[in-house]
């Protein structure tokens, strides 16, 4: 056998090989990988909203999507968004529940972040940020606290609280569920936020 | 006699040719994984079974891969690898691998493993590659978990999620960051070459 | 706007050197003189603005659409390593100098974590095609300025009386710890 067939005859026959086992390897993962993504986002918009028994998607946009969130009766108990924007160090993405009028914010949840151990990665932190965020009013822009109380109830009904020492990460989160509020009424008064039935 | 090479060609990845402290080899991922000891374990397994399998196949074919299309045939098989290793932490253990983000893709141009099968498997038989490659893994795991440990420790006063410090340790956060990274690793490296130092000395003392 | 924070985040908040650990070879061997550190910047820059388009292409228009996703990383270092052979070919033909320039550095490049990590990245990200070749322009001038920023310090260094045990790739990671410090200091800058 000449050296170019042989060479050929090699890199075909490890293509080949390698590519059958990743295609097996591809199909018996695809659907628990699939399945792992779909299910975080969709526990995420459960726990944001209380109450909520199904979910799902009815709007999709880049890093952008809105969860209609239903009780076992089927009735709408709020949507879910999920939203994304730029954090102290990196993306922040999070999900956030709102009641059927798009009034009130009832909870928040962080699914991914980077911002800086100790300090900033406290927003994924119940005790210290993410207790404040239950039934903020949201008719007006939700704004800042800072310095932070400690007890929710002394917070004005549209206020959240910051954490000491990480106002850049308190305030990115707060810019997000802001912006996110805000395209979710455009899309109501738009007509969009109906689920296709 | 034999049981001796063995031993020391086992024994050279853990020490004289470890590849991060001593051979520089695959820093990114130790720096980057190396912030909690589970993140260490599961990057370590990660390599361990990318280069065991990918030294063992490298060996089998050894003698029929001519040598022009030797380094693209091995990419193609440590890819392959890396990305059953990467499918299966991602379908099995999804936590570890959004932890990890692209570093287990990354162990594919990770110098450690075509180094290996590049320097050795490409020339050994299969029963030595494998030990060798089992030896650089163990060498790597190593230094890994020996940085996730400090890390994890001092950074966050726990190791493997359960606290070991208690509340008058005020965590250095910097361990956890880029930075305490890079310093820690360069502490340890100084830290074997000053104990390599010390062997040789007494070595010529003798 | 969004195409300046990931320029901003690429280059200095989240360089690839300082924050993702990338490119740690060429960092560790190449920066120890200013020239040529400036010259393999050049090269990496180049090529990872090559590598963005072509694997962002390859993504798009191939692995996605026909669901072959698992073959990503396959594809994607084999696209890198045929890349820099051409790149490497068309730059010794049209212009010999700048070969001399930054042509040794080229083959270094394909074992680059840099560039895989780019690839990986960007397709981890998802970004869209202007989004990834900013990103790859702006990973490879972040790249350039911490390896001309190492071998600044490096150049220095080497007239330092350094213990023994801490001297060569010691000394270069616990700069390298410092810089990553002082960049700590551009987190936050986007708001």
């Amino acid at each position: 056998m000449s050296l170019a067939t042989r060479m050929i005859a090699v890199l075909t026959s490890v293509g080949l090989i390698s590519g059958s086992f990743l295609a097996i390897v591809g199909q018996i993962t695809k659907e628990k990988i699939l399945f792992n993504k779909k299910h975080e986002i969709e526990m995420a918009a459960l726990k944001v909203v209380p109450g909520a028994h199904s979910v799902k998607m009815i709007y999709e946009n880049r890093d952008f999507a809105i969860f209609e969130d239903r009780d076992e009766a089927g009735h709408l108990v709020g949507y879910a968004i999920q939203a994304a924007g730029t954090g102290f160090q990196d993306k922040i993405v999070l999900e956030v529940g709102l009641d059927p009028t798009l009034s009130k914010v009832l909870a928040l949840t962080i699914i991914e972040q980077k911002e800086t151990p100790g300090l900033g990665a406290k927003i994924t932190d119940e005790a210290s940020f993410l207790r404040f965020w239950r039934n903020r009013d949201c008719r007006q822009e939700l704004s800042l606290r800072k310095p932070p109380v400690s007890d929710p109830a002394s917070l004005a009904p549209n206020e959240v609280n910051a954490i000491t020492g990480a106002t850049i990460s308190s305030q990115a989160v707060l810019n997000i569920v802001n912006e996110a509020i805000k395209k979710v009424k455009q899309l109501q008064s738009e007509g969009k936020l109906l689920s296709k039935e | 006699m034999a049981q001796k090479t063995i031993k020391s060609e086992f024994f050279k990845g853990i020490w004289s040719d470890n590849p991060v402290t001593r051979q520089l080899l695959g820093l990114c991922s130790v720096l980057a994984v190396s912030n909690a000891v589970i993140n260490g374990v599961a990057m370590g397994l990660a390599v361990t079974f990318v280069l065991v399998f990918s030294s063992l196949i490298v060996s089998v074919i050894r003698k029929i891969v001519p040598n022009q299309v030797r380094i693209a045939s091995f990419i193609v098989i440590i890819a392959t690898f890396v990305t059953i290793a990467d499918r299966v932490l991602a379908a099995y253990f999804p936590q570890l691998s959004k932890a990890m983000g692209p570093y287990v893709p990354l162990i594919v141009v990770n110098c450690i493993i075509l180094g290996r099968a590049e320097a050795f498997a490409s020339k050994n038989k299969v029963g030595r590659s494998i030990i060798d490659a089992l030896g650089m893994s163990c060498g790597y795991i190593l230094t890994l978990l020996l940085m996730g440990f400090i890390r994890e420790l001092l950074g966050n006063r726990s190791i493997l999620g359960y606290q070991i410090l208690g509340k008058w340790f005020e965590p250095w956060v910097v361990m956890l960051l880029p930075p305490g990274a890079f310093i820690m690793l360069g502490l340890i490296i100084a830290l074997f070459n000053l104990i390599e130092n010390k062997i040789k000395e007494k070595q010529k003392l003798r | 706007m969004n195409l300046l924070v990931i320029f901003i985040s690429a280059v200095l908040i989240n360089n690839f050197v300082f924050y993702y650990f990338l490119g740690l070879c060429p960092y560790l061997g190449v920066s120890r003189k200013i020239g040529p550190s400036i010259s393999m910047g050049m090269a990496v820059t180049f090529v990872l603005s090559l590598t963005a388009v072509a694997s962002w292409m390859i993504n798009h228009w191939i692995l996605l659409p026909y669901g072959l996703d698992y073959l990503q990383i396959v594809s994607f270092i084999l696209v890198i390593a045929a890349l820099v052979q051409l790149v490497e070919m068309f730059i010794r033909k049209v212009s010999p100098p700048l070969y001399q320039a930054m042509g040794i550095y080229l083959p270094l490049i394909t074992t680059n974590c840099v560039i895989m990590g780019l690839a990986l990245l960007a397709a981890l990200k998802n970004y869209n095609f202007l989004e990834t070749v900013i990103f790859g322009v702006s990973a490879g001038l972040g790249f350039t300025l911490a390896i001309v920023l190492m071998a600044a310090i490096r150049e220095q260094l080497d007239l330092a009386d350094v213990p023994r045990p801490l001297r060569g790739a010691a000394i270069a990671l616990i700069t390298a710890g410092i810089i990553s410090l002082a960049f700590m200091g551009f987190s936050g800058i986007i708001k």
